[in-house]
Parts: C-alpha cells; structure tokens; sequence
C-alpha cells in the first residue's frame, strides 16, 4: 500500500501466535472478583448454615425446634414482625404524601421538605433513640417530666420505651425508602396519561386515584417492603427502646445469645429465620418493581401540571415541617442541648458547660480510636465494595461468561442478610478458620464490605448501562488491552457514578452498629459502638457529646466528599450518545 | 497487506437457538471495498464482529492473509489484529477532545509524540477536521463525530478497515455527502474496506464486491452491476432495488434457453437457470426501468392496462394491470401516456433474470 508519500508506516502491535492465552489480566481479575465474594458471603452464609444444624448429637434441626418452641424466640420473631409493620405502615403515611406534595402540588418550600427526607434518611437511627430517650423516657424524659410536673397533664406524657416509641424512632429513619421511591415514580408517570384522562372529563382529584396512584402503587410497595426489611434489621434503636421496656426481637435476641456462655447453634438458627423473613420481603418486593417498569419509559419531558392546593397546601406544608420537628429539631437539639448541661434536667440551661466534650475527646481513651477507626473502616470498605461491584457489574454486563446471573445473584445476597446476622455468619465461619481475625479490624472490614456489596454493584451497573459497549470495543481494536480500556475509557466515564456509589456506602458504613456490635474488640472499636457503650454505662451527657461529634464526622465527611467529587464533576462532561 | 478469508463460519446466539450466521464462505481480496448488504437481522453485523474478533465463531475459521485469527478454540483478541472499527453510534469517547480520541491509537503504538501530532494532523486533514484538534465531541455534529471517528481508526493505517453502518444516523443530504468522501478515502489510502449495510444504494455506489447476506446465509458475492442485473435468486432480486416479480412458466427448453411465458401473457426467450425442465413454473424479476410502454389504439393479448401513474419529476411511473398481475414501469416523463389507456409492454430479455419459481410466502 502507498498512503501518499507523507504517512510513514507505523509500528505495529505486537503479535501473538495463534492460540487461546489463558492467563489474560482481565480473567485474573474477574476471578479474584469471585473469589472475594465467595469469601465474604458465599463461606460465611454456608458455615451459617452448617453451624445451624450441627449439635453436640450430631446433625439435627434441634436448634430450629429449640428456636419455633421457646416462648422467648417466638415472642421475638412475633415482636419484630409488628414492628416492621407499623414501621411498614407509617412510612406510607408519612412518605406518599410528602412525595405527592413534591411531585404533583403547589405546595411551598419544596427545597425544605427535600431536605428533611434526605437529613432523616442520613441520620443515623440509634442518635434518634437516645435523644428521645432523653426527651421521653418515663421518669427522667424531659418532655415527660414538663408535662407531668410544671402542666400536670399526665395524659400528654409519652412512654419511649414501649413498641409506639420503638415504631415512631423507626419510621423517622424508614419513611424516606417509601417517600424516594414514590417520588421517583410520580416523576416517570409521564403526564399525557394523565392528560388523557382529564380529557375524557375526569377531574384532578378523580385522575390522581384512578390513574395516578395504580401507576405508582407498585412502587409505593416495593418503598413499603424495602422500609420493613430496614426497620426489623436496625439493631441500635431496638436495643436502646426496646431492652429497657423489655420488648425483645429477634436482633436483640440474637445478640443476648452472644453473652457468655455463647450459644452459637441457637443464634446460627435464629438468624437464619431472620433471612428467611427478610429475603422473602424482598423476593415481593423485586416483583413488585418488575411490574413498575411500565410506568418509567414515558414521552418526552412532558411534566405533569401541578395541583393547586389553594389554602390547603399549608396544611400539607404544615404536616413536612412537623415531620421535621421531631425527626431533626427535637433529637438534634435535645442532643446538643444534653451535651452542654452538667445535668440533664429542665433547668439545664442554667450550667452550661463544654466539660462533656472535653471528657469524650480527651479523657475517654476509647473515642479518638473509634473515630480512627470508623474512618479507615468506611473508606476501604466504601472502596472494596465498589471495586467489587465494578468488577461484577462488568463481568454480568459485558462478558458471556456461564453462570454471570448467579454472581449476580450471590452479590445481591447481602441486602437480605441484617447486620448482627452478617456478623453472625462471619463469626462462625472465621473461628473455623486457622487464621486469627476475630477481634481485628480485618474481620469488620469483611462484614462492611459484605454488607454494602449490593450498593457497589448497583452503582457500577447503573452506570456500565449508560456507556455504550462499543466505546469500550472501539479502544480493543485500536490496540488497547482489557486494562488499558478500562484505565482510558471506562473508569473515566463511570467514574460520576462510582463516586455517588462510593458516598451511598461511606455514609452508613462510618455509622455502622448492627454488625459492629458482635464483632468489635477494645482495640477495633468503631464510632458507633463507642456511643452505645457509654450510653450503656449510663452518662447521659457525655453519650450527647460523642453522639454530636459522630454527627460532625459524618456532615464533615460527606462534605469533603461532595467538594472532591464536585471538582471531578466538573471536569466530566455529560455524554450524550449519538 | 491482508485479505479476509471466512472459511465456513457459523455463530448461534444461544438464547436464540437460531444461527445468526450459516456455513459462510467469503473471500475478501486485499484492498478491495468490499459490502455486507442484508436487512436487519440477516447476520451481516455478527459477520463484522467476527472477523473484528469481538467473539468466536462456533464453526469455521476466519484468516487475515495466511494467519489464523479466529477459529473455535483460537481467539486473537481484537486488540492484536491490527484492524480498525467505525460503529454505527461513532463511539467517539465523550471524555477526551477530537486530538485525544485520534491519537489514541498512536500512543498505544509508542509513536513518538510529534509523529504522532504530524498523524494526527494528517488524519483530521483527511477527513476535514483540521482545527478542530481541542473540541470536545458534543460540541460536534454528527457528521463531524463521525468523521473523528473514521480519523481515529485511519491514523494508525490499519490493513482491514471494518464500517459498521457508519452513515445510518446521518440525514439525507450529509449521508451522499459521505458516502462520496469514503469511496474516495479508500482510494487514496487503498486498505481493505469491510462495510456492512442494509442500504443497497449505498452498496451499489461504493462497493467492488457486494456480499448479499440473508438469514445468515450468504446469498450472492459480486461486482455491484452483477449482483443488481444478475441476481441469482429471488430473494437476492428483491432486495437489491424496485423490481417486478412475476410468476411465469416454460414452454420449451434446450436445457440453456427457451421460450416462456410471463404472467399468461408476454412471451419471449430468456436464458433459463441449469435444471429447468420446459412446463416448470418460475419467477421472472424486470427492473421497471428497463420496461418500454407503448400506447395501443387497441387491447391486444399481450397488452396490458394503466390503472395508476405517478409522476416524481425526473420519472413517470406506472403500474400496468396484466391479469391479476401488476407490473411497476418507470418512463422518461415525457411519455404520453394516461390513466386506462392499453399499452404494449417491451423490453430487452437480457435485462431479465429467470428463477426457479418459490412460493414467496413460503
């Protein structure tokens, strides 16, 4: 070939002979990929399930029998199922009409009622509690005390420490699953259906609950089931309501199993009954969302015409700001208002005092190595889970290779898995294993990255689905190996997504409680273990300063986060397929 | 330099069961601008993605000159075949600018730097891009993003040049305007041109040899002329253009030629395809251009009637009622013809191509 005089030939690539190479650097990858999950769910939920059923006599179901007939573990299981529930139910109350009024009213202050989902989905649940025992337990709670004492309106006090108070600390962390995934689908009912419709002569009120709300109830109950399953699995509230007023479920009983003398067969069983629960919860609920998709491809942009409430749109706005005053004003400023009094107590105002933060900084030798700790533990974990995801995301997406579905399938498991149960399962399988890691921060870091797992992998495959397969194709046939591709061309442009991922983990894995609880040691202890230690010791005060220094933490972390990750969005540009 | 020689490939999709590719055998000659034409689905795309090694074939071997490339248990990967892919989509990357994506390849081949500028350069002059070095691709058109790409894969002189419908998501008048660009581009650069469209006006303007592909069997290869005026099957016939298939039957034969007659009306003598016995049934497919349409005073056996005219311009075209057949005929549009009128229909045998008869609903 003469290319005309001016191109000189370039260099070529190197050949290969012919031959299938079977030790390629993408192959390594993938299979350590699958090794890392199988090591941290597959073996553990398999010794789960050996250490269920092994006795001292041999293999039986002995546990199981043990587990359905004590009236304790019935009472356990029947407790957690109210709960989840109620929770299940007051998350509809609360987030369908605050995600109607976002999406389909005039409502004012949208921003605000946002905001107010966003701030009660991130906080962390078990700082809820201990605010509203503070504010509401039955003797010392300031709010209980108020009434009784200066109004003498007995029948305005509260008791905390009952399933009500259980329910409503709950539903405050819970309500935003059902209020994101009914806003999301109010959004996508494209508004021509309802147009249509309002054509035929149905008005607005008739539109919403004849076409409107059958579009969007799949969704609302896919929320409402995502919200069960969240609430049974939250150990920290249901330990710090629920023991005290002696309502047991089956976290806290799985976690009473770890006293001394510990019984590992029992808890194995009663954790598997938990999966059971929870794994059937979100079998239905993944029906649920297949049936959702008829609503989400609608037509071009045609957004809904919003609802004019008239006057009654401050009640609606009225119901957003009383959902913020108990789930953010009153725990958060009882919290700081705990931490500067010397003693809790109507008059607290009167000694104020920064002591309390001088003691947890300074004096309790455990926080500053909590928050060492807590940091280390949720930025790898963040990062391993969304490695992982990417890796499988990659592998499900974009190879052929058999048996893709099942590691699909096998990254997916921990969302039914709970934290204490996660712990469980990583217990019984590491105390198998010759090597020592139970105590470490190794050990945690397996249950985080375990965990959070599922939410790596729906960040990455969220976002492979977006960039065409033929971008990455067109770098092989210019001569780029599967590394090199990746390195140039796909990290680059998933990177956005990656990062919203990697913040989605970070967040409740610095909070993280449930799994922590059985697995830390004085020298692995995290943030949150810290917190319900102390409060567990009973200082009142200084759990309030801790517990507001965890909130710091988190702000200032998601803040540092938002501005790195803000400087790269930036710099990416929006791809638009040709 | 390398020609493309498929050797017997077959590829099934497995949820499918159906193969996607049959048995094909194809011998792309090196330096030739060689077309994959079918209609969506035919397997013309999975041909392409095939012999860029994007997957292996389950049957058959695929060589680039005398080497191996692909076969069941051999795959060398895309990355060490030396070729270049324009996709449909351009697949230009979104996160790097114009020189970025174009001296992707370069880099990869240690080309030092200022080479590497220098052929960058020369390869956006190319294709008309010249100054267009720091933009980012959504600041471009289409036709731009497109020819980035076209740019991207020229620049490291690949021996095969794989197109994927590269003109499919341009308009009208951009399309032509590329269509012209390309031819010309292999031309001057003179590497083997792999180009898969279901457009046959495309594939009649660019190609030296057209692969006519359907239902995963290859069903002609030949010059463009070739396969339009002698197709060697129906289907083949069908697809290339508007043609009139028209059932037909043998009166005599001598095994070579003889005499037919076409829709219980027109006789004439036409070569006849190898095994056609006089008394067989067969289809006979006529261009409409090539059709003459003489005015009659009066209906004769072996006339035919108007029932409808179009005019588009530069053409008149008519559709004559022969029984309960209809003939489509295309005329200067100057002829004086008109609705209802009876006309002598005419036209030269060799322009005609003669099949065993299949029920085309089959």
């Amino acid at each position: 070939m003469n290319s005309g005089g001016a191109n000189v030939r370039r260099p070529a690539l190197a050949r290969p002979t012919a031959r299938l190479e079977w030790l390629r650097f993408d192959q390594v990858v993938m299979a350590a990929a699958v090794i890392c999950l199988v090591i941290l769910v597959v073996l553990p939920l398999c010794s789960l399930f050996i250490g269920s059923i092994r006795t001292p006599d041999g293999l039986s179901f002995a546990f199981f029998r043990e587990a359905a007939s004590g009236r304790l573990y019935r009472q356990a299981l029947i407790n957690s199922l109210i709960l989840g529930a109620w929770t299940g139910l007051f998350s509809v109350l609360i987030g369908v009409p605050l995600a109607w009024a976002i999406s389909r009213t005039n409502v004012p202050a949208k921003p605000f009622i946002r905001v107010t989902a966003t701030l009660s989905y991130l906080s962390p649940p078990f700082l809820t509690a201990i605010a509203f025992v503070n504010l509401f337990s039955p003797n010392a709670g300031v709010i209980n005390h108020l009434m009784r004492e200066e109004f003498g309106v007995t029948w305005l006090t509260f008791n905390i420490f009952s399933m009500k108070g259980l329910v409503l600390v709950t539903v405050l962390h819970t309500f935003p699953f059902v209020y994101l995934l009914a806003v999301t689908a109010l959004q996508s009912v494209d508004a021509s259906y309802e147009e249509a419709a309002e054509i035929l002569g149905a008005g607005k009120w008739r539109t919403a609950f004849s076409i409107t709300a059958p579009l969007v109830a799949p969704a609302i109950l896919s929320g409402t089931l995502i919200a069960f399953v969240n609430s049974i699995a939250l150990f920290g509230s249901q330990a710090i309501i629920g023991l005290p007023g002696r309502i047991f479920t089956l976290s806290t009983r799985i976690y009473s199993l770890f006293d001394y003398p510990p019984q590992y067969g029992l808890a194995s069983a009663l954790s598997l009954v938990f999966i059971f629960i929870t794994v059937a919860a979100l079998f239905i609920q993944r029906r649920f969302l297949a049936r959702r998709s008829f609503v989400t491809f609608g037509g071009k942009g045609s957004r809904p015409q919003l609802i004019d409430l008239g006057s009654a749109r401050w009640g609606l706005f009225g119901f957003a700001v009383l959902v913020f005053v108990v789930a953010i004003l009153l725990p958060y400023a009882s919290l700081i208002a705990v931490s500067l009094s010397k003693s809790w107590g109507l008059a607290f105002w009167k000694n104020l005092t920064l002591a309390n933060y001088k003691f947890v900084l300074f004096d309790y030798d455990v926080t500053q190595r909590a928050i060492i700790n807590s940091l280390i533990l949720a930025t790898l974990a963040a990062t391993l889970s969304i490695a992982l995801g990417t890796v499988i995301g990659w592998i499900d997406l974009r190879t052929s290779v058999p048996g893709r579905r099942l590691l699909d399938y096998a990254a997916l498991i921990p969302l039914g898995l709970p934290g204490i149960v996660m712990a469980v399962a990583l217990i019984q399988f590491w105390l198998a294993m010759p090597i020592a890691l139970y105590g470490t921060l190794v050990i945690l870091l397996l249950a985080y990255t375990g965990r959070y797992v599922p939410l790596g992998l729906r960040a990455a495959n969220s976002s492979l689905r977006q960039i065409d397969p033929t971008l990455e194709e067109s770098a092989r046939i210019l001569g780029a190996s599967w590394g090199v591709t990746m390195r140039e061309v796909t990290l680059p442009l998933i990177r956005p997504g990656l990062f919203a991922g990697w913040l989605l983990i970070f967040v409740p894995a610095i909070q993280e409680l449930s799994a922590s609880i059985l697995l830390f040691s004085s020298k692995s202890i995290t943030l949150a273990v810290a917190v319900y230690n102390l409060y567990e010791t009973g200082y009142t005060e200084p759990v309030a300063a801790l517990a507001i220094i965890n909130v710091i933490i988190i702000s200032l972390a998601i803040l540092l986060a938002n501005r790195l990750g803000g400087e790269r969005e930036r710099e990416r540009l929006e791809y638009r397929p040709a | 330099m390398a020609g493309v020689t498929l050797s017997g490939v077959s590829k099934t999709y497995s949820q499918a069961g159906l193969p996607a590719i049959n048995d094909l055998n194809l011998e792309i000659r090196d330096g030739q601008f060689v077309t994959l034409l079918g209609p969506s689905g035919c397997g013309k795309t999975t041909t392409l993605r095939l012999i860029a090694g994007y997957m292996a074939p389950d049957a058959g071997t695929i060589h680039v000159g005398e080497r191996l490339v692909s076969s069941k248990d051999t795959l060398i990967l895309p990355e060490h075949r030396g070729m270049g892919m324009v996709f449909q989509n351009y697949a230009v990357w979104p996160h790097k600018t114009v020189f970025q994506n174009v001296v992707f390849g370069l880099k990869l081949r240690k080309v030092p730097a200022s080479k590497a500028r220098e052929g960058v350069e020369q390869a956006l002059a190319l294709v008309g891009l010249s100054g267009y070095e720091n933009r980012l691709p959504n600041e471009l058109s289409g036709g731009q993003q497109q020819r980035v790409a076209l740019a991207r894969s020229i620049v490291v002189e690949p021996e095969i040049l794989l197109l994927d419908e590269p003109l499919s998501n341009l308009d009208a008048k951009l399309r032509e305007h590329m269509r012209s660009e390309l031819k010309q581009l292999q031309r001057r650069i003179g590497i083997t041109f792999i180009y898969v469209t279901h457009d046959q006006a495309e594939a009649l303007a660019l190609s030296d040899q057209i692969a006519v592909i359907h239902e995963g069997c290859l069903q002609q290869f030949g010059p463009p002329r070739e396969v339009y005026n002698r197709p060697v099957n129906r289907t083949v016939a069908d697809f290339m253009g508007n043609v009139n298939l028209l059932e037909g039957k043998v009166l005599s034969s001598d095994g070579r030629k003889g005499e037919i007659l076409i829709a219980g009306r027109l006789r004439t003598v036409a070569a006849l395809p190898a095994g056609i016995q006089a008394g067989a049934a067969i289809d006979v497919a006529l261009r409409p251009e090539n059709i003459e349409l003489k005015r009659l005073e009066n209906a004769s056996a072996a006339s035919g009637t108007v029932v409808d005219h179009t005019f588009l311009g530069n053409i008149s075209e008519y559709q004559v009622a022969l029984d309960n057949q209809r003939l489509r005929v295309q005329t200067h549009p100057s002829a004086n013809i008109a609705l209802g009128d009876a006309v002598e229909i005419s036209f030269a045998p060799d322009t005609m191509s003669v099949f065993a008869h299949t029920d085309p609903a089959r």
